[in-house]
């Protein structure tokens, strides 16, 4: 028998009081747990995007676009092009002054041409650069690109109704069929991807490209920098930082998370004051055992400590629970939130967990302070 | 010889605002170590409250106590919390033991602040069950033993760090008299183990067993007598 006991004991006495005890911190520490494991699975999730679109930086060529009462339409010669790029540009991409912290530099082609009698949009890249500017493609048929075949959308697929090992004719030219996309969702889906030197070939227009997709080696990497440097390089030119649209999603994320924190910071304060009430009418309703224990030697300390452990073992349990609790939540809520791939994130609930306990400690001092400054003689004299 | 316990010109008034009572008058006397003294009186004569000065659970509103060498006037909370545990045994009417424990662990408690090996706690539970006649009941909880069992209890929890000195408060009021003998039986035991014992008592045969009586009477010592010899060295256990 000790006070760490002696104070498990009494709360297996209380079992409702104890419950209702921890009920806000397990409550509070719950949700915590929850948003910040989905909105940190979300980040990953954005993350995750950013970094499989290897890309974060597209050139394109400076455009404008002619009002001929077509509004916004931007398809089919409503574009005036002042500067066309070509596949010499790479070179000036490459040798600007963070040269070293440029992956690749993608040139594509994308332009309208037949394909077996149908209008349809060729995409051109270089065929060995399929997998490295498209790794999430799940190709059919599964064989890579070569010069002399095409990869089909699944919509121009279907609308060909071409599969692998079929052909697909362009003007005189005659097309294996290599594989066909599974649906991305994307503008692809409608496309004929092939050989961006095909596709040149076929646009008659040698050495054309209609944008760069240039991968900087980038974490933390100054984009700023390098957009500009680019900029300079190729004055004609456009150049975006995709990552910017990608950070203003992680800011929408950021978002939801604070709200996240603002709803279980508020809850944990209910936690937390429900914790100093219900700990507060225990100790008036055991002012006499209180006074026994005085009676037979205890110190104030004792008597603190007692009331200390009991809320501690409610604090260190609920907050366990309600961390656990998060977790799961988190784990089956994610599909809603869009996360394909949901994993445990134990960091929120170590952190939940410890903010739960130290929460329900601090509601505890001040009756347990009461309880140990109660006279002896007050509580003994119901003896 | 020094007296265990010395009381001079002891007052205490309760409340402040209003209702001011005096329950104890200018008290003194001093007790002898082995002494075994019962004190008598109306309800409302200050027995219980002077039993709780004895206990250092109050402190007297004026005058001197002290017991086995410690002024309590003096003693800081912390002095008169280890003041308790050392020096004095607490028995109440209401037996007081916790109901979530079991005879055993209520016999624990004054040691659980304590940093002593679970086993020897354990041990000294059992043994002074034993002595209180409770060996094989170690395991109740309080609702499965008797009024006599429990105050047996009690009393085996008063003894469990040796006190010189017992405390108690009509012991025997909630008991039928020969349940109330018994206890009464433990009592002498132990008195005559070298224990001063201080009992308040309303039921006049406890007097053939004491060695004292005092009776107060509106907060001041009516009558104090002598009963009987006594042994002022323990006897062999
Ligand atoms: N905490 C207190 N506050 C105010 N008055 C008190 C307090 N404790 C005792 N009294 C009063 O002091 C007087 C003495 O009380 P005490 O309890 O010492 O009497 P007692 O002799 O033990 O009586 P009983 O035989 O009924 O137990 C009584 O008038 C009582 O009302
Ligand atoms: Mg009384």
């Amino acid at each position: 028998m000790n006070i760490r006991k002696l104070a498990w004991k009494n709360l297996l006495r209380r079992k409702s009081r104890a419950v209702f005890t921890g009920l806000g911190i397990f409550l509070g520490i719950a949700t915590f747990v929850a948003i910040s494991s989905i909105t940190s699975q979300m980040e990953g999730a954005v993350q995750d995007q950013l970094d499989r679109f290897g890309a974060n930086i597209v050139v394109s060529p400076r455009a404008e676009q002619l009002s001929l009462g077509f509004g916004n339409m931007t398809l089919g010669g409503t574009e005036v092009t002042y500067s066309r790029l070509t596949m010499a540009d790479k070179e000036r991409i490459a040798s600007i002054h963070h040269k070293d912290r440029i992956r690749s530099i993608v040139p594509f082609l994308v332009t309208a041409a037949d394909a077996s009698g149908k209008n349809l949009v060729w995409m051109g890249l270089p065929a060995a650069d399929v997998a490295g500017a498209r790794p999430w493609w799940k190709i059919q048929g599964g064989m890579g690109l070569k010069r002399g075949e095409v990869l089909l959308g699944a919509e121009a697929a279907a609308l060909l109704d071409k599969g692998a090992g079929g052909t697909v004719t362009a003007g005189k030219r005659l097309f294996r069929v290599a594989g066909v996309l599974q649906p991305t969702g994307e503008k692809e889906d409608g496309m004929v991807i092939a050989d961006i030197a095909d596709v040149q070939a076929l646009a008659k227009r040698p050495g054309a490209v209609t944008y760069f997709e240039v991968a900087a080696l980038c974490k933390n990497c100054p984009v700023e920098q390098i957009v500009a440097q680019i900029g300079q390089a190729l004055p004609g030119a456009r150049v975006s930082a995709i990552r910017q649209v990608v950070e203003s999603r992680k800011a929408a994320v950021e978002q939801l998370r604070r709200l996240g924190f603002g709803v279980s910071a508020i809850v944990l304060l209910i936690g937390g004051l429900m914790v100093l009430v219900t700990v507060m009418g225990g100790v008036q309703e055991r002012t006499r055992e209180i006074g026994v224990l005085r009676a037979v030697g205890f110190r104030k300390r004792s008597i603190f400590s007692l009331l200390f452990w009991e809320t501690g073992w409610v604090s260190l349990l609920s907050s366990l629970l309600g961390a656990g609790t998060g977790i799961a939540v988190a784990y089956i809520a994610s599909p809603v939130f869009g996360i394909e791939h949901p994993s445990v994130v134990f960091s929120p609930a170590i952190f939940g967990a410890v903010a739960g306990l130290s929460l329900g400690l601090i509601g505890a001092i001040p009756p347990a302070r009461r309880a140990a400054a109660l006279s002896p003689t007050e509580a003994i004299r119901s003896l | 010889m020094e007296p265990i316990i010395h009381l001079k010109d002891v007052s205490m008034v309760y409340g402040g605002n209003g209702t001011r009572t005096t329950a104890l008058a200018g008290i003194s006397f001093d007790v002898l170590q082995g002494e075994y003294l019962v004190i008598t009186g109306e309800s409302g004569a200050g027995k219980s409250t002077m039993l709780t000065i004895l206990g250092g659970l109050q402190v007297p509103t004026e005058g001197a106590v002290r017991i086995g060498g410690s002024d309590l006037s003096a003693l800081p909370a912390d002095g008169l919390a280890d003041f308790r545990r050392k020096t004095i045994g607490f028995v109440f009417q209401a037996y007081h033991l916790l109901p979530y424990l079991t005879a055993r662990e209520n016999v624990m408690v004054p040691m659980s602040p304590e940093r002593v090996p679970p086993r020897e706690k354990e041990e000294r539970a059992n043994d002074l069950l034993a002595s209180v006649g409770l060996a094989g009941k170690e395991d109740r909880l309080p609702s499965q033993l008797s009024g006599g069992e429990s105050q047996r209890v009690a009393i085996a929890r008063a003894l469990v760090h040796d006190p010189p000195v017992l405390l108690a408060d009509e012991p025997t009021g909630n008991l039928d008299s020969a349940t109330g003998e018994q206890i009464l039986d433990l009592f002498s035991g132990w008195h005559g183990r070298g224990k001063t014992v201080l009992m308040v008592t309303h039921n006049k045969a406890n007097l053939s067993r004491a060695t004292r009586s005092i009776r107060l009477r509106d907060g001041q010592v009516e009558e104090d007598r002598l009963l009987q010899s006594f042994s002022a060295e323990p006897a062999a256990v």
